[in-house]
């Protein structure tokens, strides 16, 4: 009844863009209530969908809806578009619409100082949403990849909102440029890979539909080595998308842009695109245990570094750019510690680790949309603040919990969401996510790699606490810097009230995963196919039993609070200074984290050698080599003895020869033709 | 197509030909006093044949309208006039028509002897027109000749300070280059005359074709082909084309990458490929290897570019190795996706154009490292060049992105069935290439601080014919990204035909 219209869900938001884009001069706030009703608008259909979905009976089997029609086609190969729709892009659907609702209605009050840039905002943001919604709901992977695309022209056009005439001056201009260009480049890079892993499939598979694609016959038919180049070049795209190692630098670039963006890319589009890519993947992926040990091992190597290079920084937007790469790293983490478990159980037949793989799904989807939650809560909270104090430095900052009670209290419990503090919605998708890595650990030849992942893991956990209360305590407490003093108070209510929103869900929606949760976003065989919604049954409560009755939870728990404590002393009380363990700033290791290990460096030295060296190579070739030689040439056979020097003339009679001897040269051509010919 | 044309238009194709020759009579009378009405002039007859191409696309039954008539008949010789359009050609025709008429548009605001500029540009139509509708090899030959003397004079007459070297260069090297193919094409009368009348005709020497030896046939593929690839151009017979776009005027750009590149392209399916299977057989893998070398070559020279115009014109270097890549491939995908990107090449490489020209004359250089930061003061300029750019580096949902999609597929096949799979890395190093000089460009000309090495009192944003030609050309690139089929469908069967003659399918 709604689901025959899902359709509707980016379509909605598209025809926003085009009205608004056209149309938005006229508009109140540039558009800014049609965006939100457009959003609004895509979440209730959504919803509507959902519950349909969840409830029909009709749905259960074979857990997918899908509807195509043929779009135009290549060769034998037929291009589809249509919708599909399962608990996946249920939830995908969901969470995105709902949070950019909000952080649409936000942006109404942080962005009413931009005058007529505001249409370009609504417009861009719009179409950043329609594709995320498109990509959710695509039923084949090249409609897939056009959405993804289109997110990532958004992301460029929105981290450049300010490429020009920036409010803070030029030198943020051409930042803000660099970096939108770093982001699509970047990302770019990874849609190489993912285009070039759509041509694998299209050409094994004969379609890019996922159901044909995910069919178990056609999978077990297909060369399983090309089965896992097609699934790498895929997971490249991933790579690209999530700013996961080696790729990951782009997105702490990428705070150049709004903060309200930061937030629509970091909770609600753009990087979960990448998780949902491995999440609608993994059957693919989980025909092979190396590329399920591949996702892990970066996912779980980003999530230590990004977690690293966060302790030390003084922005505290990057400091929350940071925190996402980490947070997506232990998605990755569960997606592949999950996927390898399922990956050998199929190969085994052992019905076991196939429910554990599928543990590991739930657990990186419910991370998934847990993270969209407190980080949407976090960008738009460190929005407010950056709102009110004019700065991003938080060492300008300090103190301002008594001016912004609402924004300081809700930022407080997305830190301890984030921090995973016991009950709130980060401790219930980090500690499975924890129990999943080590689990996966027992099994196959190189599980061990995942035992090292699960220490590093916990290490993350740790640093992670430590660095958003240092972050909170750095913003909200100790003593008021520079920027506080201009502080005019509280941010206007139609950000506050997104904030409270959104703090609800940061603190309690990890809660669903004891009200089945994962009976719906899981994975498992169903009748010989691989099915959404299809799991391990109850087998789940065990799990989630073993978070209570594991040593090492409480282990985590209590780094967790040693960490809140640690940066409690040095940040809000004050009474051991940080610049002692570090040579005041001086040491390798605090220079290292803060250039990023060196990261960006690296890749601009590569990228410079890489693109602009050989360029001015090839330039040299085109204009002296070739362009030489034919000037050369035309002089030379005028019987000008300088060349070179009547090169630029253009005299009509040095080129007047050159068709003389080549007419002379082609009779001679056109005689040996004939020769061959046979006198014809 | 979904909607027929319910009557029919006699001599359609002669009068695609005839209108714009008269076009540009009538243009080149409003002299004097008359000067500032010749664009209009010039708009209407090249608006009515847009019309007339546009009409061609919903003709039920292409073939009625094929017109033949003797021209010169000696005793061994018979040349006529015939004009054909069928599945490769009718895309090319629908181009001309828009294009011609969206860079008449453009030019609007022309004041330097217009008649002359507006007479050049109808001019070109003719030949342009004549090249892509004739169906013999003597009208095809006066044909391409009559396309180079309009753009020779565009360039040297409207051209910029190096515009003599420039029109001399262009004129020369493709008329060497032509007279290679002129050599060719009496190989291929003469030899499919075998000893009989030699009949210039397209159907006449198709069916001779078969009596060619495959030593002759790689032979005159070599000399066909190199007249052909010049014009497309091929990397490293390509420096002409860099100097000829950036002297000559804008209109001059866009007809030149937008519709005369493409015969180079459209000579090696016609003629090349239709003609001899098996020379096309035997210089296929070169043709790759060119393909990827124009392709990689072109992308990094536009990194290198510090003119924006030329940039550009690199860009369709590179754009113009995806063509040969997807020809060499010689199968149905392949010829069908290179006929779909010249037609995409064409829409984008004219927005880009465009956006190049009116870089030059409403901000007053097109040298990149003296803009910066000029979004703010030319919003409108910045969001096409945006959108040119973005569609040329092949953003899905734009046209220019199925072309590529369909063309590196139909590599990937290839390289499957040779067992070199690598080298589908060159396809997806170009695209990134391609996005990494759009993207600095636009960083630099229109993004970061602005700039301060030019005078910014004078410059100021598109004007009102500029704005509408971009836009009509913005939207049909969104339209055909939106919908392929709409241009896909024309290609089809015509690409499926030659593959199975090709023998590879």
């Amino acid at each position: 009844m709604f689901v025959e219209y899902t359709w509707l869900v980016p379509l909605v938001p598209m025809l926003c863009f085009v009205i608004i884009g056209f149309f938005g001069k006229k508009m109140p706030h540039g558009g800014g209530p049609l965006a939100i009703f457009g959003a609004m608008f895509a979440f209730l259909i959504s919803a509507l969908i959902s519950y349909e979905f969840f409830t029909s009976a009709a749905y259960s089997s074979p857990g997918y809806v899908t509807e195509q029609i043929t779009w135009f086609s290549i060769g034998s190969f037929d291009i589809n578009i249509g919708y599909y729709v399962d608990s996946l892009a249920c939830l995908m659907m969901l969470f995105a619409s709902f949070i950019s609702t909000l952080i649409f209605i936000y942006s109404i009050g942080y962005m009413h100082n931009e005058g007529v840039k505001r249409r370009r905002y609504f417009a861009e943001v719009s179409l950043f949403l329609t594709g995320m919604l498109g990509l959710a709901v695509s039923s084949n992977f090249l409609e897939m990849f056009v959405f993804w695309e289109a997110m990532g022209l958004c992301s460029y056009l929105l981290i450049g909102f300010w490429s020009f005439t920036h409010p803070n001056g030029d030198d943020a201009s051409d930042n803000a440029a660099s970096a939108a260009k770093k982001a699509f480049l970047v990302t770019r890079l990874g849609d190489v890979c993912l285009m070039g892993g759509m041509f694998v499939l299209m050409y094994e598979f004969g379609s890019l539909d996922y159901t044909a694609v995910f069919d178990t016959a056609a999978m077990a038919s297909v060369d399983p080595n090309m089965l896992m180049l097609g699934s790498l070049l895929i997971f490249g795209g991933v790579i690209g998308k999530s700013a996961q190692f080696p790729l990951l630098d782009w997105l702490p670039d990428a705070m150049a842009g709004p903060t309200t963006v930061s937030a629509l890319i970091h909770a609600a589009t753009m990087v979960k695109a990448g998780v949902y890519l491995v999440a609608r993947c993994f059957p693919l992926f989980a025909q092979n245990p190396e590329v399920m040990l591949f996702v892990g091992v970066i996912g779980g190597i980003t999530a230590f570094f990004a977690a690293t290079m966060a302790l030390n920084n003084m922005n505290i937007k990057k400091v929350l750019a940071y925190s996402t790469l980490s947070q997506l790293g232990y998605m990755f983490l569960a997606l592949g510690a999950g996927g390898y478990m399922m990956a050998l159980g199929l190969q085994s037949g052992d019905s076991a680790l196939i429910a554990a793989g599928a543990v590991g799904y739930t657990a990186g989807c419910l991370h998934m949309a847990n993270h969209a939650f407190f980080k949407a809560l976090l960008f738009l909270g460190s929005g407010s603040v950056i709102h009110a104090t004019g700065t991003e430095d938080m060492r300008e900052m300090g103190g301002l919990h008594s001016k912004m009670k609402i924004t300081s209290i809700t930022m407080l419990i997305g830190s301890l969401s984030i921090a995973g503090f016991p009950l709130f919605s980060g401790f219930w998708s980090k500690e499975i996510v924890l129990e999943v890595a080590m689990h996966a650990g027992d099994y196959g030849a190189e599980g061990y790699l995942f035992l090292v992942l699960w220490i590093l893991a916990i290490i993350t956990a740790f640093m992670t606490a430590f660095y958003m209360f240092r972050m909170w305590f750095m913003t909200f407490k100790g003593k008021p810097g520079h920027g506080a003093e201009h502080c005019h108070g509280e941010s206007p209510k139609s950000m506050t009230i997104p904030l409270i929103i959104l703090s609800v869900f940061a603190a309690a929606l990890g809660c669903i995963i004891l009200f089945g949760f994962d009976d719906y976003v899981t994975i498992g065989i169903h009748a010989g196919q691989f099915q959404v919604g299809s799991g391990h049954g109850h087998g789940f409560m065990g799990w989630l039993e073993d978070i209570f009755l594991s040593a090492y939870t409480y282990l985590t728990v209590a780094l967790v609070l040693i960490a809140i404590g640690v940066a409690y002393v040095m940040y809000s009380k004050m009474s051991i200074n940080p610049g002692k363990f570090n040579k005041d700033g001086n040491s390798l290791l605090y220079k290292a984290l803060s250039n990023r290990w060196w990261f960006p460096r690296l890749y601009d030295q590569i990228g410079w050698k890489m693109g602009y060296g050989v360029a001015k190579g090839v330039e040299f070739v085109d204009t002296q080599v070739i362009d030489g030689t034919v000037n050369a040439l035309s002089s030379a056979v005028a019987g000008s003895g300088d060349s070179m020097s009547k090169v630029q003339t253009g005299n009509v009679r040095d080129y007047a020869s050159v068709v003389v001897i080549g007419i002379v040269v082609l009779f001679a051509v056109m005689l040996l033709l004939f020769y061959f010919m046979g006198g014809a | 197509m979904f909607f027929d044309l319910p009557f029919e238009i006699p001599y359609l194709l002669t009068l695609l030909l005839v209108l714009p020759l008269v076009g540009a009579v009538a243009t080149l009378a409003m002299g004097g006093e008359r000067q500032k009405y010749a664009k209009y002039v010039a708009g209407a007859f090249s608006g009515i044949t847009m019309v007339l191409s546009i009409m061609l696309l919903f003709v039920p039954d292409l073939a009625v309208y094929n017109e033949s008539y003797p021209w010169i008949e000696t005793a061994g010789i018979r040349m006529s006039y015939i004009l054909t359009v069928d599945g490769l050609s009718i895309l090319m025709v629908f181009l001309t028509g828009i294009l011609v008429f969206l860079s008449t548009v453009f030019s609007a605001r022309e004041h330097d002897r217009p008649h002359y500029f507006f007479a050049l540009i109808l001019a070109m139509e003719v030949g342009l027109m004549g090249v892509y509708m004739a169906a013999d090899y003597f009208l095809f030959y006066v044909m391409w000749e009559v396309t180079l003397i309009p753009m020779y004079f565009m360039i040297s007459w409207f051209g910029g300070p190096r515009r003599h070297y420039a029109a001399i260069k262009f004129f020369i090297y493709t008329h060497v280059a032509s007279l290679v193919m002129l050599i060719g094409i009496f190989a291929i009368v003469f030899g499919a005359a075998g000893g009989g009348i030699a009949d210039f005709s397209f159907e006449a020497v198709l069916a001779g074709s078969a009596a060619f030896s495959s030593t002759f046939q790689t032979l005159v593929f070599g000399l066909l082909f190199f007249g052909f690839a010049v014009k497309m151009p091929i990397v490293p017979f390509h420096t002409w084309l860099p100097d000829a776009h950036t002297e000559a005027p804008t209109a001059g750009s866009v007809l030149l990458a937008g519709v005369m590149l493409k015969m180079g392209s459209y000579g090696i399916i016609r003629v090349c490929l239709e003609l001899l299977p098996e020379g096309a057989q035997a210089w296929q893998t070169t043709m790759v290897f060119i393909g990827i070398l124009a392709m990689i070559y072109g992308a990094y020279a536009c990194i290198a570019q510090k003119d924006l115009k030329k940039m550009v014109a690199f860009s369709s270097i590179s754009h113009m190795g995806m063509v040969m890549i997807s020809m060499a491939c010689l199968s149905d995908i392949g010829i069908q996706f290179a006929v779909f990107q010249m037609f995409a090449h064409g829409l984008i490489s004219a927005v880009l154009f465009m956006v190049a020209g009116a870089t030059g004359h409403n901000i007053g250089t097109r040298e990149i490292p003296l803009l910066g930061g000029l979004a703010g003061k030319v919003p409108v300029l910045a969001a096409f060049m945006m959108f040119g750019f973005l569609a040329s580096l092949g953003l899905p949902g734009l046209v220019g992105f199925w072309a590529e999609f369909g063309i590196i597929f139909s590599f990937y096949e290839y390289t499957i069935s040779i067992d070199m799979i690598w080298l589908i890395a060159f396809c997806l190093i170009s695209l990134l290439l391609t996005a990494g000089y759009y993207l600095w460009a636009m960083q630099r000309s229109m993004f970061g601080r602005l700039t301060e090495k030019i005078d910014l009192s004078h410059i100021h944003d598109l004007s009102r014919p500029e704005v509408i030609a971009l836009g009509a050309t913005c939207a049909l690139i969104a339209l055909f990204g939106l919908w392929p089929d709409l241009a896909l469908g024309f290609i089809k069967e015509y690409a499926s035909s030659l593959a199975l003659s090709l023998g590879v399918v």
